[in-house]
């Protein structure tokens, strides 16, 4: 089946009554996530995710992944409106956002936001549309050896080229492996870690840290900042929209430039917030009106929001095609996926062609529906933050508890959501990266297995992840990405040093 | 008052002991190799090893740089506030062990509004009985989905 012949059998698949509904109502609560302070998407998504293990795995993926665009979107109207980013990955468009709403012009800044979204979610969708298949085909050589580089360029990257210290990050990663390991063994069947714990045999469920580390932890964290809503009415008009609209074309190299980082650090795991914040910092480095970046400037909306939706829609291209997700939340879709008895990565083309094709193609559809939907329903979402704090918040500690509740009916779950949100707490506090801690815990048995079979094929050398030229390529780009912070300082050092003078007298 | 670099020690203090904690532990299931490959302990085992030598990277990181690391972490007002927000909640989840979670989050929703944020007691009340009842027609009605039980629902036969 070739790419358009595909994607037109995803829209087949897509479109049914009842997959539009879906895409709806999660967008809806996407947008009521991102829009609450202390729920993100990775923790709504791991929120809805037991709801779904009944449902179709087509009609899951879709509402999952609404409920991603939605929350994506949500966050930016708080930003706006409010100057308090609803997800971490809006915090960049609070900087122009809010002024140009205090000053009046919260339709156009809202505006801005969602189309130049809109924007940056089209190009990642094309290129998953584009590039999936080959991606998934080349990935069918992989074996063990090949699998397990491809998991270590992904934690590579994260110590590489993430914003944390990389030795916080080995940290973070290495907690989410140990995690991962307590419980039953995929390997030998053994039990292990579990400290003589029975609640422990089953091990420690991803979601169950999830919604600690990013609900509960975030809200700690909300509560300490003191949260003071200082709210602008907003109304939305048609008019300025479509005004707007017709101005956004002007701003086309934000938009692409913007556009090319969010792809780029959604492939790669650096995810939606390091992309925003590196658009911006490229707008302020680059941009014409670079020196009004910060004072309500229509570009620094534009730059994080477009890279923002570039990154959240192309993490689902490594997921997809790889089974290495490129976003925490990503992360939280993939345990989705091997809950619901799929098996992410390459062989998903060829098993479930429906499923991949029905999961991009909603893409288009669901992305379409959430700018509409965002728009429309502005003025709604502005009131229901209007509800005092007091009441949301302790709202929202009975949804994280109930929903870890959900997950495997343990009451051992809800004191492990407790020490999650300490821990998540402290680790945002001090700049411990989490994305990373949760990809682990998703990944870490496959990257284990893999890792142990690779030096079963080799009866124990670890000459077999240099004993091909892919292999070795993929090891020798992750050890590079895993020294980059030394090596990237000694190159800063070397162009920085002054160069001798050759008519300097000796 | 606690200041950024206490805090990251104890961080790092705390990681470090994680990380022992699994390379001892993973030391039970075998470390070396086996009949069947590497043992099951060996990947936990250099896990725990690399946990504990990053966080004694960490620490030496905050030790040298404690000059720049002396800004204030959490004062006491933000302590204050942050131990209102959680013991209620610690609280929430003690007592839904014992009570199950609708009668747990009711007392939750109606102890931190009445008598924490000086709801009057009406508001709190309908908001503390709203919750629960919108949780089980969501949850037990919608999605099928059971949450933990306590004596007041067996005794009400739900």
């Amino acid at each position: 089946m070739d790419g358009l012949n595909a994607l037109i059998h995803g829209f087949t698949v897509a479109l049914t009554t009842y997959h539009i509904a879906l895409m709806i109502a999660g967008v809806l609560l996407g947008i009521l996530v991102g829009v609450l302070p202390g729920l993100g998407a990775p923790n709504g998504v791991s929120l809805l995710l037991p709801l779904t293990f009944t449902m179709d795995p087509v009609a899951a993926i879709i509402l999952l992944t609404s409920i991603y665009w939605g929350a994506l979107f949500g966050g930016s109207t708080t930003s706006i409106l409010f100057n308090i980013p609803g997800e971490p990955s809006s915090v960049a468009t609070t900087f122009d956002g809010y002024p140009m709403a205090k000053r009046g012009e919260a339709t156009a800044a809202l505006s801005y936001a969602f189309l130049s979204a809109g924007f940056g979610a089209l190009l990642g969708i094309i290129l998953i549309t584009t590039l999936s298949g080959s991606v998934a085909r080349f990935a069918m050589r992989f074996s063990s050896p090949e699998f397990f580089a491809v998991y270590f360029l992904a934690f590579a990257s994260f110590v590489g080229l993430g914003n944390a210290s990389p030795l916080k990050t080995i940290i973070s990663i290495g907690i989410g492996f140990s995690l991962a390991a307590m419980g039953m063994d995929s390997v030998s069947g053994s039990l292990r870690l579990t400290f003589g714990l029975d609640q422990l045999i089953a091990g420690v469920s991803f979601l169950v840290a999830v919604i600690g580390l990013f609900g509960i932890g975030e809200l700690i964290v909300t509560v300490e900042e003191g949260t003071k809503l200082n709210g602008i009415r907003a109304r939305v008009s048609l008019r300025d929209v479509l005004r707007t609209a017709a101005t956004l074309p002007r701003y086309w190299v934000a938009l692409i430039r913007s556009g090319l980082v969010g792809i780029w650090m959604g492939i790669t795991p650096g995810g939606p917030t390091a992309a925003s914040f590196m658009s911006y910092g490229l707008a302020r480095r680059f941009s014409p009106n670079r020196d009004k970046l910060g004072t309500g400037e229509p570009e620094g909306i534009i730059s994080p929001e477009t890279a923002d939706h570039a990154a959240g829609t192309s993490a689902m291209l490594p997921m997809l095609a790889l089974g290495v997700p490129g976003s925490a939340t990503a992360a939280v879709m993939l345990g989705g996926l091997m809950i619901w008895g799929l098996n992410p990565g390459p062989m998903l083309f060829v098993e479930r062609p429906d499923f991949v094709w029905g999961l991009i193609a909603s893409m288009y559809l669901s992305n379409i529906v959430a700018v509409v939907l965002v728009l429309a329903t502005v003025p709604a979402f502005a009131a229901i933050l209007r509800i005092p704090f007091a009441i949301v918040g302790p709202a929202i500690i009975v949804i994280c508890f109930v929903g870890a509740y959900t997950v495997a009916s343990r009451p051992f779950d809800l004191w492990l959501v407790l020490a999650f949100g300490v821990v998540g707490y402290l680790f945002k506090k001090l700049d411990y990266p989490i994305a990373p801690l949760v990809l682990a815990m998703v990944i870490g048995d496959k990257a284990e297995d893999a890792f142990r079979q690779s030096l079963i094929m080799s009866k124990g050398s670890l000459a077999i992840f240099w004993s091909n030229p892919l292999v070795a390529t993929l090891m020798v780009v992750g050890l590079v990405l895993l020294a980059w912070p030394v090596i990237g300082r000694l190159l800063g050092q070397v162009l920085a040093a002054p160069r001798p003078d050759p008519q300097a007298p000796r | 008052m606690i200041s950024r670099f206490h805090a990251e020690l104890a961080t790092a203090a705390a990681t470090a002991a994680f990380g022992l904690v699994i390379a001892v532990g993973a030391t039970e299931f075998g470390i070396g190799w086996g009949g069947a490959g590497p043992e099951p302990g060996t990947f936990p085992f250099y896990i725990g090893l690399l946990i504990t030598a990053a966080s004694l990277g960490t620490l030496a990181q905050s030790a040298v740089q404690r000059g720049t690391l002396g800004q204030v972490f959490l004062t006491a007002g933000q302590v204050k506030s942050i131990i209102r927000f959680v013991l209620p909640f610690v609280a929430f989840v003690a007592v839904s062990v014992f009570l199950g979670l609708y009668v747990a989050t009711a007392l939750y929703m109606f102890g931190t509004l009445a008598l924490q944020r000086h709801y009057r007691w009406p508001t709190a009340a309908a908001i503390a009985l709203g919750l629960p009842l919108f949780l089980y027609l969501v949850l037990e009605w919608a999605f099928q989905v059971s949450l933990m039980k306590g004596p007041l629902e067996a005794a009400l036969g739900l």
